[in-house]
């Protein structure tokens, strides 16, 4: 073993021994002793809340991905008055908290009877479909300005290769620009994906079945204290390290044909 | 080749990149020189389909290239075209530069596709750079990688638009090389450049643009040999200073 490996072993070891005294020092005045038990008692509930946060999560994934490919869409539309109407839309989403988005959204907008009746129809009603409908758009707008912005990123050069080619203007967007810009934004899109699964937790203002959700009624009936939101922490790691890690992995898999 | 040009303008914003071009040649070899700035590589990109005029005429041997969509992209699809750098495409190899529009633009199945592109590569010294992406060649490489594409399809003509003005000297030669075999060959090509030795060994036609017009044209020898305008003896003096 060379001396820098040596060095290298020894610094990690005293790093860990000085966040895990760190830790000890920090969380041992609370009593986990009790809140495992409760933990314990309250499982299947957690537990259904947990999955219900990764239904939303990938339902959100799912639509946000649809909401932005309409959008961007929208904003590369040849009449002006669309491209105008989707960067404003795109704006007014972007620009107001999530907060008051699913409360005007779900209260007021999905409360329509007229909406309603067309969800209904289509097999989107209810709770849990509006609530990853909701997200899907807020999480929309940011995924198309993050595109918008790798979709400029690709110089005029390739794009007049791509025509002198004789690539139609779907095929200079399917095989030239999308490939190259997806790559250029790809840890800003998996920041938004863990932000999107972060936000999924607002959801519980509208009652739906999700991990805070469960974790609040948890806290209020065991009058644990804080100890009851170390599990919603560790529960959300679980979702979104996940992301993080395929997106690094994708990152190395692509550097090669990125660094040009 | 046939080519008539009348009249053209383009213009971009307030400058008259072509003002009133207007020049009708029969070659083999079409070699356009003359100053940076004067219209060359605007008046290529129109030969090319790549941009409409905003008025006048080109017609290429038979085909009209006016504003229809449909008709340029055809006409895209007919030719090739090679620009001063940046022409492959950076995330994929050499040799998926050069599939990828055989099978989606021409329709070739993947198997001749791939034949086609290892013929045109080892016809270039490529064949061992083929699975390299563009980042991994050298700027010579990736011209050359870039003409194999161009002509991988059997283009009409060859459009090469200052093909060598990003390389040095011996890269230069290299691709040089290349196209005067093409020539030779009897590819038909228009070509901008600023190696006047080069046009003048391989031109059937010389155009000199400047300010947007046709200063002089007709066969090199008279051309180089005895310019007419005074303008083309200055340019020519100039630029043959050191050659």
């Amino acid at each position: 073993m060379s001396r820098r490996h040596v060095w290298e072993l020894l610094s990690a070891l005293v790093l860990t021994a000085v966040v895990c005294v760190g830790f000890w020092t920090i969380f041992s005045g609370l009593n986990l002793t009790r809140s495992h038990e409760a933990l314990w008692r309250y499982r299947e509930s957690l537990y259904k809340g947990w999955i219900g946060s990764l239904v939303v999560s990938v339902g959100g994934l799912i639509g946000s991905c649809l909401v932005a490919a309409i959008l961007v869409a929208g904003q590369r539309a040849p009449l002006k008055s669309i491209r105008w109407f989707t960067q404003g839309l795109v704006e007014i989403v972007r620009g107001m908290p999530l907060l008051s988005l699913i409360l005007i959204g779900y209260y007021v907008v999905l409360n329509d009877p007229t909406v309603t009746r067309v969800l209904n129809s289509v097999g989107l009603g209810g709770r849990l479909f509006g609530g990853i409908m909701l997200l899907s758009v807020f999480t929309g707008a940011y995924l198309t300005e993050i595109l918008r912005g790798g979709i400029e990123s690709i110089p005029q050069a390739q794009l007049d290769s791509a025509r002198a080619v004789g690539f139609s203007r779907w095929q200079v967007l399917r095989y030239v620009v999308f490939p190259q810009a997806l790559r250029r934004v790809l840890p800003a899109l998996a920041g938004q994906f863990v932000s999107l699964v972060k936000d999924s937790s607002l959801l519980s203002v509208i009652s739906i079945s999700e991990f805070t959700y469960e974790i609040r009624a948890f806290y209020a009936a065991t009058y644990l204290g804080v100890e009851a939101f170390l599990p919603l922490a560790f529960g959300y790691l679980v979702l979104t390290l996940p992301i993080a890690g395929f997106s690094h992995w994708l990152e190395r898999r692509f550097q090669a044909a990125t660094a040009s | 080749m046939k080519l008539h040009a009348d009249s053209l303008i383009r213009t971009y914003g307030p400058l008259n990149a072509l003002d009133s071009l207007t020049l009708a040649v029969e070659a083999g070899v079409l070699v356009l020189i003359g100053p940076s700035g004067g219209g060359k590589s605007t008046f290529l990109r129109l030969c090319g389909g790549l941009d409409q005029a905003t008025s006048g005429s080109l017609r290429i041997n038979d085909t009209t290239l006016g504003q229809d969509p449909a008709t340029l992209q055809a006409w895209r699809r007919r030719n090739g075209f090679l620009f001063q750098q940046f022409n492959l495409f950076p995330h994929l190899t050499a040799l998926r530069n050069i599939t990828l529009p055989l099978e989606k633009v021409h329709g070739q199945n993947p198997a001749a596709a791939l034949e086609t592109a290892r013929r045109c590569l080892d016809r270039f010294g490529l064949l061992a750079h083929a699975d390299k992406l563009p980042a991994q060649l050298s700027g010579g490489q990736q011209q050359r990688a870039g003409l194999a594409r161009a002509i991988a399809p059997g283009p009409e003509i060859l459009l090469l638009d200052e093909p060598t003005s990003a390389l040095d000297p011996e890269m230069t030669a290299e691709v040089l090389e290349l196209i005067q075999e093409l020539a030779a060959a009897g590819q038909h090509i228009i070509l901008s450049t600023h190696e006047m030795g080069f046009a003048r060994a391989v031109a059937d036609q010389v155009a000199l643009i400047a300010a947007g017009k046709i200063l002089e044209s007709g066969p090199p020898a008279a051309v180089f040999g005895a310019p007419r305008e005074e303008l083309t003896q200055r340019f020519l003096a100039k630029v043959m200073r050191f050659a």
